[in-house]
């Protein structure tokens, strides 16, 4: 770990630290703390999940904007099948699988077409997206926009295990990280492809894994994200999720564009985005606003994060 | 391999709406009629399109992209709402949205010049960041004060948006394409490096093309607010990976250092006629068992990725 992912780390810490007392300090009476820590765990599920997975395939200098579609097209299918009365189990199994599987679709193309991963997940967002959209219309004609999903059967891994299912995703993104050899891979491969050509080792086959790696964690997020809803409306869900994820990432110090990173500047990261949020609702912002100081908020931190990165990338330019 | 497959998708495109259009072209005054109405209405469709494509084509040629234009123009479009209507919307609101989009524009060249963030990131913040300011500037009203202004929507008997777009495009790519700021572009976009050793201010370049941006996407929401008449804070949304389908397919290339504007032109006219012939049909056959507008998310994403794919195979290099 170098040491200005470490300095970003103990930042990280502070401040989540300093908003968590924020919180505290703004809470009303009546309300315990305790039972916010509590809700925060399945809250901040989805898009901690969520980056656990990009950030393999950021730090393999790829990124994937499509993730929110993917959700998109996941969440649908969970609500068609379970509009048609199918067992949860196998509408959760259908989410998690589908959200695998496009995020493999995404490697493959990555790998094989040899085009930027930027471009291939940006066209990824309009074609999921739109896949979602003609599945609610063919699987559920007449329901109109949105889709109900009213029964408390399917609602269990978004609302009861949430917080485990976090917490699993989170041991093992750590253990494998400390110990594993593909993530050294990643890395290696974000730093210079060209140099883990010449030992040997097959970008292409290692950025694939990173995409693999992603659709595992990425269907835990869906399969959150997706069970808590009531309704799910497939033009509007999981929209701008990906800035979030990406967001995060940054924040806990992965570099954009590859070749460092670690998952607990992602975890420390999405934490802390997710209690800015709730400091500004308990703070009493205008709704309206929320958005546009969240927003402003990541761009100052990536920018903040690009111009001190950009020292040594100009001396590497002229060199 | 381009000067074959542009040409082709536009006719195989048209062959394949008109025949599932039920118009009959029977006697040649018949066909003259139904060519001026359709041309007219691409035209006013696509207005917009082609002010941002040309703005878009200039961005990519610096090895960037602006994903955040959709919000753009609608923010510029609500800003120049708040105003009251009549003859004074000319002195007040006009002057406000070119400042206010200029402003806009420059806000992402500072971000992507001076603090060097990766343009994509960049533009994605402030696509969300602009989408916010809509809100809080229109909240959840519909404002529609276009229409009432005089002179706004209609130009005499042309509608003011097709004029502004012929006259705005033929001027600015016939200057672009021979001046030397533009030049520069393509050299930033090409190797950075060489360009500063060439004595180019890059960074200046970079903010100045942003700056561009916002320019023309004032215009695009004159045309936009011209042919639509009222604006609300949700829409456009999805804009902009049109534009950027529209110059990929054109010829320009992501990574920068080449591009056409002349291409990208006709990239807005297959879209242009996708979008038209999609309405059309989504008109008249109600029995599909999905809509046809979901359809289109669909060809842009595919038509992105073949545009990008048919920039890189080698036989175009």
């Amino acid at each position: 770990m170098s040491k200005s992912l470490r300095q970003r780390l103990m930042f990280l810490i502070v401040a989540n630290a300093a908003c968590l007392a924020a919180i505290y300090g703004l809470l009303r009476e009546g309300s315990s703390f305790s039972l916010v820590l509590r809700r925060a765990g399945s809250e901040v599920a989805p898009v901690m999940l969520a980056g656990l997975g990009l950030t393999s395939v950021i730090v393999c200098g790829a990124i994937d904007l499509s993730i929110g579609s993917i959700l998109a097209v996941s969440g649908t299918l969970f609500a068609c099948l379970a509009f048609r009365g199918v067992a949860p189990l196998w509408c959760w199994l259908a989410c998690f699988g589908l959200c695998g599987g496009l995020s493999l679709v995404n490697g493959y193309a990555v790998r094989w077409l040899k085009l930027p991963a930027i471009i291939i997940t940006l066209g990824g967002l309009a074609i999921y997206r739109g896949l979602a959209l003609i599945l609610a219309s063919l699987a559920a004609s007449g329901l109109g926009e949105s889709l109900a999903v009213q029964d408390e059967a399917y609602h269990a891994p978004g609302k009861r295990y949430a917080g485990w299912i976090l917490f699993l995703g989170i041991v093992s993104a750590v253990i494998w990280e400390r110990c594993g050899k593909r993530p050294r891979l990643w890395r290696a491969i974000g730093c210079s492809r060209e140099v883990c050509r010449l030992n040997g080792v097959d970008p292409g086959r290692i950025l694939q894994s990173a995409f693999f790696v992603q659709g595992i964690y990425l269907g835990l997020a869906s399969l959150v994200y997706v069970t808590r809803l009531q309704v799910i409306e497939p033009a509007r869900l999981g929209r701008h999720f990906e800035l979030d994820v990406i967001g995060a990432i940054v924040l806990g110090g992965t570099n954009i564009f590859g070749g460092e990173g670690s998952v607990w500047g992602t975890i420390l990261g999405a934490s802390l985005l997710y209690e800015i949020g709730e400091l500004l609702v308990y703070a009493g912002v205008n709704p309206y606003y929320q958005d546009v100081i969240r927003g402003g908020l990541i761009l100052l931190v990536i920018g903040i994060d690009c111009a001190l990165h950009r020292s040594h990338k100009m001396l590497e330019e002229l060199a | 391999m381009r000067h074959v497959v542009l040409p082709l998708i536009l006719i195989a495109e048209l062959v394949l709406f008109s025949l599932a259009d039920e118009q009959s072209f029977a006697t040649w005054s018949e066909w003259s009629e139904h060519f001026r109405y359709y041309l007219t209405d691409l035209l006013s469709q696509s207005a917009p399109l082609l002010f941002l494509a040309l703005g878009m084509t200039m961005v990519m040629t610096t090895a960037g992209i602006d994903l955040s234009i959709g919000s753009s123009v609608t923010l510029v479009a609500a800003i120049m709402a708040n105003f009251s209507a009549g003859p004074s919307f000319w002195w007040f609101a006009v002057p406000t949205g070119l400042l206010a989009a200029i402003g806009l524009g420059t806000a992402n060249g500072a971000l992507v010049a001076l603090c060097d963030i990766p343009p994509i990131i960049a533009t994605l913040g402030t696509m969300i960041l602009f989408r916010g300011l809509c809100y809080v500037v229109l909240g959840d009203q519909e404002l529609a004060p276009f229409w009432d202004v005089p002179g706004y929507a209609w130009c005499g008997e042309w509608p003011g948006a097709v004029i502004l777009a012929v006259v705005g495009i033929l001027l600015g790519g016939t200057y672009l394409k021979r001046s030397r700021w533009y030049r520069e572009l393509t050299v930033v976009g090409g190797n950075r490096v060489a360009a500063r050793y060439a004595g180019i201010a890059v960074n200046s370049r970079l903010i100045q093309t942003y700056a561009m941006m916002g320019f023309v996407t004032f215009f695009a929401a004159l045309c936009f607010t011209a042919r639509n008449g009222s604006v609300n804070a949700g829409m456009l949304s999805g804009l902009e990976l049109e534009v950027i389908v529209a110059v990929v397919l054109g010829g320009t290339k992501v990574e920068g250092g080449f591009s056409s504007i002349f291409g990208s032109m006709w990239g807005v006219f297959i879209i242009g006629v996708m979008n038209e012939g999609l309405r059309n049909l989504a008109w008249q056959s109600q029995q599909l068992p999905f809509e046809l507008s979901h359809l289109r998310f669909l060809l842009i994403g595919l038509l992105l990725i073949f545009g990008v794919w048919l920039n890189s195979t080698p036989s175009t290099k």
